[in-house]
C-alpha cells in the first residue's frame, strides 16, 4: 500500500544521484561503497570510483554486508616477542576514516540490527563497533525479488528499515526518494544537499513488491522445541556435504574462528569465519565431537537461527535473503526445511 | 533428453532394493520446486518413482560414497552396497575412488545413465566429453548416444587463455581471481576425490595452510587443492560448479590434467584397474618435474 509522507522527512533525488552523490561524498574525504558489477552477475560493495561497473538491477550482493563490520578476515593483535621475553602486543584499530554505503539491500540491512545485539551484548566488541560506528547504511528498497527471497517469512519486507540509516526507493526515471531513519541518515542529507532535495508535499512512496510468505517461524519453533532428537535431522540432510558457502554468505551469520599467524617471534592474531556445517567446528582435543554428523551441525544451524536467537536476543537470526538457498550446489534448503517442520508442527508429528 | 530415461532408471533401483542387491540408491530427484535436480536418498522400492535423469542433473554422486553420513543410514539394512547413479563422467570419480580403494566394488552397484550432456547451454565439459556411454557399470539405462571424437586441445580449452597472458599478468589474474575466495570449503566438500578424513588446512599443529583469507592463505589452499588433485581430478567440474564466487577452479584443475596427460600421457579415471602416475614408480619415469 502506497503510504504519504511529510515533505520533512522524506527526499528525493534526481536520475544520475547516486554518482553525483558519491563525488560530493568523496570529495568530503567519505569512502563510498557501492554495488559494483564486477563480472557478469557478480556484484559486491566495492568503491565507487566514476560510474563504471555501477550495478544496475542486480538482486542482492554476492557477499552480505556484514563483512564490512565483521569481515572475512581481520587482524585483531600484532605481538612481538622480544629477546627479553616480554611481549610487546598492539592492538590496531579499525581505520577512522567515515564511509558510506550508497545501496545494500534492506534484508542485509536489518542483519546489522541482530548482529549488534551480539557483538555489543556481554562483550563489546570494540572493533565491530568501531566498523558500525564509521558506517552509515543506505538501504535500497527492493523492486524486483526473486522467488528464493522470503523476507516476508521472517519478518522483514522488500522495504523494510531495521539496520538502515536512510532507505532509498528507486523511482522510474531513474531517480529516489529517501527517507532518512536516523540521526546518522539526516546527518547525510544534510551533506547531500544540491543531490537531495525536501521532496514535495504528499510524494508517494512506491507500494512494496510482493514476496509470497513461505513458512511462519512461529510454528517452527514449537516444534524444534520438542525435537532436539529426531530422525527428520538426518533425512532433511542427507545431501549437504558440509561446505560453509551457506553460512559465509548468510548476512546473520557471525560465528568466527581466532588464529595466529606468525613468523618467528612476531606473528598476528586473525579473527576468520567460521562455520557451523565444518566438523572440525566443535571436534574436542581430546578426539570426541559433540556433533559428529552433518545431521546435528545442520540442526544446530537451524536452531541457532530459529530457537536459541530467537529465545536469547527476541529475534530471529534469519533475514530472508535466500542466499544460502541460490548458493547451495546440492539444493538443500533452508526454506524448504522450515516450511516442512511448520507442517510437522500441525501435525504434531 | 530421452523420455524413457526416468522409466528405466525408477525400474532399475526398485529391483536392487526388491533384490535386496543395495540397501540405497543414490540418484537424482526434482527437490524443493528448485530449477536443479537435487540428490535424492531412496532406500525403499515404492520410493524409486522420485528419481529422474535430465539436463540439470548436474551433481556428481560419487561424493556421498565416501561420507560417513550417507555410509551410516546402512545401519540395519540387509544390503550394505549402495547404488548410485553415474554419468560417463562422475563414473570417472568413482574409478578412482575404486582405485584408490575408498570404495570396493563389491560395496557399489553402478547404474550408468548415457548422458548427451548436461546444462542450457551444454557445459563446456560436455561438449568435449568422450563419455557419454558408461563404462563398466552394472546398468545402463538411456538411448544410446553419437559420440563424437574429441580432440585432445578440445578437453582443454580453459588453459590457452591464461597460457598466453604474460607472466605478469597471469600473476594479477590470479591474485584477483583467489584473493576473492573466502574459503568457504564448497569445492573442496563437493569434491568426490576430497575424501581425506582430515584435509591438510584442518591440520593445525603446525598450521601448515594459513586458514585466513587473505591473499596468502588463499594462494596456499587454492595450490595445495589443485596439487592434491593433480593426475586424480577427472575433470567433473564440481568445485568450479558450487564455488559461491564463481572463480575459476576448473582451468587450474585442466592445466594439472593436461599436464599430466603430456608427461605421463594419463587421462584420471577413464578405468578403475589403471595405475596412476603418481602411485606407482617405474625406472622410465621422466624427472622433468623433479626439482
Amino acid at each position: 500500500m502506497a503510504t504519504t509522507a511529510t515533505a520533512a522527512s522524506l527526499f528525493q533525488a534526481s536520475a544520475g544521484w547516486l554518482a553525483a552523490a558519491a563525488e560530493k561524498l568523496r570529495a568530503a574525504g567519505i569512502e563510498v561503497l557501492a554495488p559494483i558489477e564486477r563480472e557478469q552477475g557478480r556484484v559486491d560493495l566495492a568503491p565507487l570510483e566514476g560510474r563504471n561497473g555501477l550495478a544496475a538491477n542486480y538482486l542482492n550482493t554476492v557477499l552480505p554486508l556484514k563483512r564490512l563490520s565483521f569481515p572475512e578476515t581481520e587482524v585483531i593483535l600484532n605481538y612481538d616477542k622480544r629477546e627479553n621475553k616480554d611481549v610487546a602486543l598492539d592492538v590496531p584499530s579499525a581505520p577512522a576514516g567515515e564511509r558510506v554505503v550508497l545501496g545494500c539491500r534492506p534484508c542485509d540491512a536489518s542483519a546489522l540490527a541482530a548482529l549488534d545485539q551480539v557483538f555489543e551484548w556481554d562483550y563489546d566488541d570494540v572493533r565491530y563497533r568501531q566498523h558500525r560506528e564509521r558506517t552509515t547504511v543506505v538501504a535500497f528498497a527492493c523492486t524486483e525479488p526473486d522467488g528464493h527471497c522470503f523476507c516476508t517469512s521472517v519478518g522483514g519486507s522488500p522495504q523494510g528499515e531495521a539496520g538502515s540509516d536512510v532507505l532509498a526507493y528507486p523511482t522510474k526515471d531513474g531517480g529516489a526518494l529517501l527517507k532518512p531513519l536516523t540521526e546518522k541518515g539526516a546527518q547525510l542529507m544534510e551533506r547531500l544537499e544540491g543531490v537531495v532535495q525536501p521532496a514535495p508535499e504528499g510524494a508517494k512512496l512506491p507500494a512494496p513488491p510482493l514476496v509470497k510468505p513461505k513458512f511462519d517461524p512461529d510454528k517452527v519453533k514449537p516444534w524444534l522445541d520438542e525435537h532436539f532428537e529426531d530422525a527428520f535431522w538426518t533425512e532433511a540432510t542427507l545431501a549437504c556435504v558440509g561446505c560453509g558457502a551457506c553460512s559465509y554468505l548468510c548476512p546473520t551469520c557471525h560465528c568466527f574462528d581466532i588464529v595466529d599467524e606468525a613468523v618467528w617471534n612476531r606473528g598476528e592474531r586473525r579473527r576468520n569465519w567460521d562455520c557451523c556445517s565444518f566438523s572440525l567446528f566443535t571436534l574436542h582435543a581430546s578426539g570426541h565431537n559433540p556433533r559428529a554428523s552433518q545431521a546435528a551441525r545442520y540442526r544446530q544451524r537451524v536452531m541457532h537461527k530459529f530457537k536459541y536467537f530467537p529465545e536469547r536476543f527476541g529475534r530471529l537470526a534469519c533475514v530472508g535473503c535466500g542466499r544460502c538457498v541460490r548458493t547451495c550446489g546440492v539444493g538443500q534448503s533452508l526454506v524448504a526445511v522450515l516450511a516442512d517442520i511448520e507442517a510437522r508442527n500441525g501435525t504434531g508429528g | 533428453m530421452d523420455s524413457t530415461i526416468n522409466g528405466a532408471l525408477q525400474q532399475a533401483a526398485a529391483q536392487l532394493l526388491t533384490e535386496g542387491k543395495v540397501g540405497l540408491v543414490i540418484g537424482y530427484g526434482r527437490a524443493n520446486g528448485g530449477p536443479s535436480a537435487a540428490p535424492a536418498f531412496v532406500r525403499r522400492a515404492e520410493d524409486a518413482e522420485r528419481l529422474l535423469f535430465d539436463a540439470t542433473c548436474f551433481a556428481n554422486l560419487a561424493v556421498y560414497l565416501a561420507k560417513k553420513d550417507v555410509r551410516d543410514l546402512l545401519r540395519g539394512a540387509a544390503s550394505q552396497a549402495v547404488g548410485v547413479v553415474v554419468k560417463g563422467c562422475d563414473l570417472r570419480a568413482v574409478n578412482v575412488l575404486l582405485r584408490e580403494h575408498v570404495v570396493e566394488r563389491s560395496g557399489v552397484v553402478l547404474i550408468g545413465v548415457r548422458c548427451p550432456g548436461v546444462g542450457e547451454p551444454l557445459l563446456s565439459k560436455c561438449t568435449a566429453c568422450d563419455v557419454h556411454e558408461p563404462q563398466g557399470c552394472d546398468v545402463v539405462v538411456g538411448e544410446a548416444v553419437p559420440q563424437a571424437q574429441a580432440e585432445k586441445a578440445d578437453r582443454y580449452p580453459l588453459v590457452a587463455p591464461i597460457e598466453e597472458m604474460p607472466l605478469d599478468k597471469r600473476w594479477a589474474y590470479w591474485e584477483e581471481q583467489l584473493g576473492s575466495c573466502i574459503r568457504c570449503y564448497a569445492c573442496r566438500q563437493a569434491c568426490p576425490l576430497c575424501y581425506c578424513r582430515r584435509c591438510i588446512v584442518e591440520k593445525s599443529s603446525p598450521q601448515w595452510v594459513e586458514t585466513s583469507a587473505h591473499l596468502r592463505g588463499n594462494l596456499a589452499w587454492n595450490a595445495a587443492r589443485a596439487l592434491h588433485l593433480t593426475g586424480r581430478c577427472v575433470g567433473c567440474g564440481e568445485c568450479e560448479r558450487v564455488c559461491p564466487m564463481h572463480l575459476p577452479l576448473s582451468a587450474l584443475n585442466q592445466k594439472m590434467a593436461k599436464l599430466v596427460e603430456e608427461r605421463y600421457g594419463f587421462r584420471s579415471g577413464l578405468s578403475a584397474e589403471e595405475t596412476a602416475p603418481f602411485s606407482a614408480f617405474a625406472a622410465e619415469d621422466t624427472e622433468e618435474g623433479i626439482l
